[in-house]
């Protein structure tokens, strides 16, 4: 049923708190994720911005169990949903607990779609398992999904394969198939990094119409500023497995406190930057996961960086004392969060 | 036909057979300059066919049709000469990972150019590899390393050192950004910058991110399915777009500021991009554009200068 | 001590390398192991027994079998090496040729492979040395024909699946050759594959050498090699049962440590399932870690 939400209600739908996760390979171990915390509402959209090693697949897909397999993980802390934490149970159990309050959307549709069944019998399957329907009634429910999202001529297409879609098409039919077993969260993993730019906006635009159609809440990993811009409504800034920033997406972008997020900001060429001007840099590389020092993690990289950024973590906390930042604006820096300046734009 | 022009081409046609009946036409009629010091910008949409005309150009691909002419003389020509021109023309692949042998040190990688063409002893080769490493601001500490041990930026410095070894006078950079992270796109795109001013290259760069190709190139081409639609100074192309694909691309292109990027109106381009094995009649573009006219459904338009440095491929432009 | 000895030798354990070794060296210094000329025949001498001058006893034409297994056993290295070194140059050359040109020569040449492949190698072998007469280079060339094709499968396999890759292609836009691209890019992972396989094969090889001299149409007397030997000795079996155990028990032994060394080199390619296991336990380790200081901090 489709519920026009005005506002995001108050209770968030997902909350997970002080999540670890490490990752165990034979050579070493790495602490993909190191005491993350977010929570999401009905109806908001949340983007987790960051890049290759940052940690933000593995925090958003790991507590429910969709990481590639063959790596051992370990997971501390909690994933909390109305039904339960996810991750006080393990395998089976967690399948109960997930539900089918959760869809994913994948980067490679590939992945998601079985490539040798057609598309239609996987949508209705989704339907059958999670929303109880009829065989019959899938099959109306999952041609009425892929006209939702726009697929033309559905009941023709109902009976194609995957690789007969062209590459916007597939990322709808994985729409599709993430909405057929009716979830309250959609979990987005880069959905159009893979697409041109004239399909990206297709499908954002598709997905803003779902969610103010049904209520949807959205968690969005992208690395693509332009993206968080025009889909999000809080943003939460990633590097090296700790969250830097986060906020609302006007605070952030506006006024981007971290140092991180400052020159992840300058370093994106945009429309409007003129011919010829040099992009700032952020020097040096992201760091090894695996052989990490005590402290701040940006450090070697920053350049507000002083001598006590290396020996303590800094924590996560508003800048309340600046009065153009809100209390929702949290950073995780010490120089910012001392000296309480105006963070340089 | 300019007496500057690098490299010049003429109706480059490059069909590739497929096993399912009609050929796939990836580049069909491309006419094309590329002046000597330019850095010229090749942009469109996946399938367009862009990569395929990067890589005739360098002579990796042998076109099926028309010709590519480099200081003079047909690439065909070339082709028996093939030490010579690898030393005048080099090419940077979107992998850089890929690009370079996983079991070669850098060292090796970046000495091996040197070592093909016989380029002095082991002791100049040496001095040669430490200056590249500068003109491309890696560690002497990479040399004696593993590319898998390196970022994918240094990755990617090392194979620009590769190609810049032999002294070429072109560079054709194929979506060289695309496998990097957001924040090192912007040193490599500095250093193409840095380099073609130091060097007096010409660069060719192949992209479909519109806001990278406008901030560094002097000219872009706006690619769709196998043609050339739109070409002209950059500063022109987007302060005046023509084209009305050369707009849709520059309306769907996201903004980083969130006020305009959810006030604006995207009018969105409706449909899929048609199959480049069965392009439609006339005008390839007819199909998704707004302002189709009957003209446009019969006959293709042949590109007019419509200023002095532009060229429009369009019906009603 | 023997760990540090494994990872030099790419992980196999070298217990699996040192009977192999064995072989080799006893074959490579047989004149100056074995206490008797293979040849020399003292007939007054035939069929003694083990003794102090000969220490495993003599044959029937009273040569000391001890130098004679000794002698054979640099028989069976030599035309095993220039078996395999020629099977090993045919077939990555038609392999490699095959991947690397690919289209109609990879038809053609794949064909031919194919019903190679498909011929049982002893046939080959036993047609061939029908065709030109028995002998020792016949038995060489024989074997040769009988090998090759699998290892022109097997370079075809890598050749074409390298060929085709981004950094090879990088290579010729720098100006190199297809002979200096396949020289130094694709033939050192031809190699890598090859090598394995034929190192696990050598030991088939000295197996198929004495099966043809058994039958007598590989070496023929009077030199020495355990499988003529064997056919030799089946006549004196009740007289005299080493001249058939020694020889017997030696070609067993090499071929056995020619196996259990294709396998260690086999084993050390599939550590995942080894592995896996092993992490599992120290992922529950750290569990456990874990629980104790929790326990300890409360």
């Amino acid at each position: 049923m489709p519920v026009t939400i005005e506002e995001p209600r108050s209770q968030p739908i997902y909350e997970v708190d002080r999540l670890i996760v490490d990752l165990y390979t034979d050579k070493r171990t790495i602490r993909a994720v190191d005491d993350c915390s977010f929570s999401i509402k009905p109806g908001e959209t949340l983007a987790i911005v960051g890049e290759s090693g940052s940690g933000k697949t593995v925090m958003t897909l790991g507590p429910l169990g969709l990481l590639p397999e063959g790596i051992a993980v370990h997971f501390r802390g909690k994933a909390l949903t109305a039904r339960g934490d996810l991750l006080a149970v393990s395998g089976r159990h967690r399948a109960a607990v997930r539900g089918n309050d959760f869809g994913v959307v994948f980067q490679d549709p590939l992945s998601a779609l079985n490539p040798m069944r057609r598309i239609g019998p996987q949508l209705a399957e989704q339907a059958r398992r999670f929303a109880g329907l009829s065989a019959v009634a899938a099959k109306t429910d999952a041609i009425s999904n892929l006209r939702r999202v726009g697929i033309a001529d559905p009941e023709d297409r109902y009976w194609r394969y995957p690789h007969e879609f062209s590459g916007g098409m597939r990322q709808r039919a994985m729409i599709a198939l993430a909405l057929a077993s009716r979830p309250k969260i959609l979990l987005a993993d880069e959905p159009t990094t893979a697409l041109d730019a004239t399909v990206q906006a297709q499908i954002l635009a598709l997905l803003k119409q779902i969610q103010a159609e049904d209520g949807l809440a959205i968690v969005l990993i992208t690395h693509d500023i332009g993206v968080v811009a025009g889909m999000a409504d809080r943003v939460a800034v990633m590097y090296a497995g700790r969250i830097v920033e986060e906020g609302a997406v006007a605070d952030v972008l506006k006024t981007p406190t971290h140092p991180y997020t400052q020159g992840l900001l300058s370093s994106v060429p945009d429309l409007d930057t003129p011919t010829g001007e040099r992009l700032t840099e952020i020097p040096g590389a992201p760091p090894d996961l695996s052989d990490l020092e005590a402290g701040c993690r940006f450090a070697p990289r920053c350049f507000a960086v002083t001598p006590s950024c290396a020996l303590a973590r800094p924590s996560l906390a508003p800048l309340s004392s600046v009065t153009s930042m809100t209390p929702t604006h949290k950073v995780a820096c010490f120089v910012m969060q001392s000296n309480c300046q105006e963070p340089i734009t | 036909m300019n007496a500057s022009a690098a490299i010049t081409v003429k109706q480059l046609q490059v069909h590739f057979a497929s096993s399912r009946g009609a050929p796939v036409r990836a580049v069909d009629g491309v006419d094309m300059e590329i002046q000597r010091g330019e850095l010229h910008g090749i942009v469109g949409e996946s399938g367009c066919g862009k990569t395929s005309l990067a890589r005739a150009i360098a002579g990796l691909q042998r076109p099926t049709g028309g010709s590519v002419t480099f200081d003079g003389r047909e690439l065909d020509d070339w082709r028996r000469e093939r030490l010579a021109f690898s030393r005048h023309v080099q090419f940077i692949f979107q992998d850089p990972l890929a690009s370079l042998s996983r079991r070669q040190t850098i060292s090796q990688s970046l000495e091996e150019p040197l070592k093909i063409h016989g380029l002095g002893s082991a002791s100049q080769r040496r001095k040669r590899v430490l200056e590249l490493l500068q003109l491309v601001s890696l560690p002497v500490t990479c040399l004696d390393r593993l590319p898998r041990a390196l970022s994918g930026g240094q990755r990617q410095r090392v194979a620009i050192a590769r190609a810049l070894a032999l002294d070429p006078r072109i560079l054709i950079c194929d979506e060289p950004l695309s496998a990097l992270d957001v924040s090192i796109r912007a040193q490599i795109l500095n250093l193409f910058a840095d380099l073609q001013k130091k060097l007096d290259l010409s660069i060719v760069l192949i992209a479909h991110d519109l806001a990278i190709i406008r901030l560094v190139c002097t000219r872009v081409s706006v690619m769709y399915l196998g043609k050339i639609v739109e070409s002209g100074p950059t500063s022109e192309l987007f302060a005046r777009p023509r084209h009305p694909y050369t707009r849709a691309l520059l309306e769907a292109a996201p903004s980083i500021d969130p006020e305009i990027e959810r006030s604006r109106d995207v009018q969105l381009l409706s449909g899929d991009p048609p199959s480049p094995s069965s392009p439609p009649a006339g005008c390839r573009f007819h199909t998704r554009c707004a302002f189709s006219a009957p003209i446009c459904e019969i006959e293709q338009p042949i590109p007019r200068l419509v200023d002095e440095r532009t060229r429009v491929a369009c019906h009603l432009a | 001590m023997i760990n540090r000895f494994k990872e030099r030798l790419g992980g196999i354990s070298p217990y699996a390398l040192i009977p192999v070794l064995l072989f080799v060296l006893v074959a490579v210094f047989a004149p100056a192991l074995a206490p008797y000329a293979p040849g020399m025949q003292v007939i007054t001498d035939a069929m003694q027994g083990p003794s102090f001058a000969h220490s495993l006893g003599t044959d029937y034409l009273g040569r000391d079998l001890l130098s004679r297994l000794i002698w054979a056993a640099r028989v069976s290295l030599a035309a095993m090496t220039i078996v395999l070194v020629s099977a090993l140059a045919i077939g990555i050359l038609i392999g490699s040729i095959a991947g690397y040109v690919g289209g109609k020569m990879d038809l053609v040449l794949i064909s031919v492979i194919d019903i190679m492949l498909s011929l049982p190698s002893l046939i080959i072998a036993l047609a061939l040395i029908g065709i030109v007469g028995p002998g020792y280079w016949s038995m060489i060339a024989a074997l040769t024909l009988a090998w090759w094709a699998n290892y022109a499968r097997m370079s075809r396999v890598v050749v074409a699946s390298e060929v085709h890759q981004p950094h090879i292609e990088a290579c010729r836009v720098i100006g190199a050759s297809h002979w200096w691209v396949f020289t130094r890019h694709i033939l050192p992972s031809v190699l890598g594959v090859v090598l394995v396989y034929a190192s696990a094969d050598a030991g088939a090889l000295v197996l198929s050498i004495a099966t043809l001299s058994f039958l007598g149409l590989g070496v023929t007397p009077p030199t020495p090699e355990w499988g003529q030997m064997l056919v030799d000795g089946m006549n004196y079996l009740e007289d005299s049962p080493s001249m058939v155990l020694l020889p017997g028990l030696a070609l067993t032994l090499v071929v056995a440590s020619f196996n259990v060394l294709g396998e260690a080199i086999a084993l050390q390619k599939l550590p995942r399932a080894i592995k896996g296991r092993a992490l599992s336990r120290r992922i529950r380790a750290r569990a456990d870690e874990e629980k104790t200081i929790k326990r300890g901090a409360q």
